[in-house]
């Protein structure tokens, strides 16, 4: 019997093919800001812009996007 | 990266977690920043500033969890500056700030294996290290 592929593997693999599409969708649809939760058993929630909540994540993200600076050069 | 070099990257506790986010940052070539935290909110190994990094994933996830009645288990926000992923996993916490369109599959499953090796008192690097 043929040894079974390593899960670790498959899953990378389904992730690229998974991003690939969700990249080209997203830059296809929008290049909007979001905010999305995700929560155990796959369920997840978009946050809007303009509520409270989104506008909290916003900026919580946004001090965080301030203390990490720019990408350190190779 | 070899063992033990971890520029930028400053570990308050250990230096699994400093290797884990070195780690992390060699995988993922978008990846400005992070910081890995411990259950408590400790700051275990950050890329710079540790006291900023932990009062500010304290705040995210306490946003995050105030915006629904559970307990978030990831967070990714994307702005025009940048995207923030935070994750939870295994007793641990990983906060990360890429630059824009970063592939947020991949990077949440690296975050996550990172965390499951070092809760497995690895040092983050899972089957790489072997």
């Amino acid at each position: 019997m043929p040894p079974k592929p390593h899960r670790v593997l498959l899953d990378r693999v389904s992730g690229y093919a998974d991003e690939a599409a969700a990249y080209m969708r997203r830059r296809r649809v929008s290049r909007r800001p979001f905010a999305r939760l995700y929560y155990a058993g796959g369920r997840s929630s978009d946050q809007a812009t303009d509520s409270l909540a989104g506008g909290e994540l916003f900026a919580a993200a946004g001090r965080l996007i301030e203390v990490a600076g720019k990408r350190p050069k190779p | 990266m070899p063992d033990g070099e971890t520029s930028g990257v400053e570990s308050t506790a250990g230096d699994s977690a400093a290797g884990a986010l070195a780690y992390l940052t060699e995988m993922s070539p978008d990846l400005r920043g992070g910081a890995i935290l411990g259950a408590d909110g400790t700051v275990l190994a950050a890329s710079g500033r540790p006291e900023r990094w932990r009062e500010d994933a304290k705040v995210l996830f306490d946003v995050a969890d105030s915006a629904g009645e559970d307990p978030v288990e990831q967070v990714h926000i994307a702005t025009e500056q940048g995207e923030v992923f935070a994750l939870r996993h295994a007793g641990l916490a990983a906060v990360a700030v890429t630059e824009r369109f970063a592939l947020s599959s991949l990077l949440f499953f690296d975050m996550r294996a990172v965390l499951r090796d070092l809760a497995e008192g690895g040092d983050g690097r899972g089957l790489d290290a072997a």
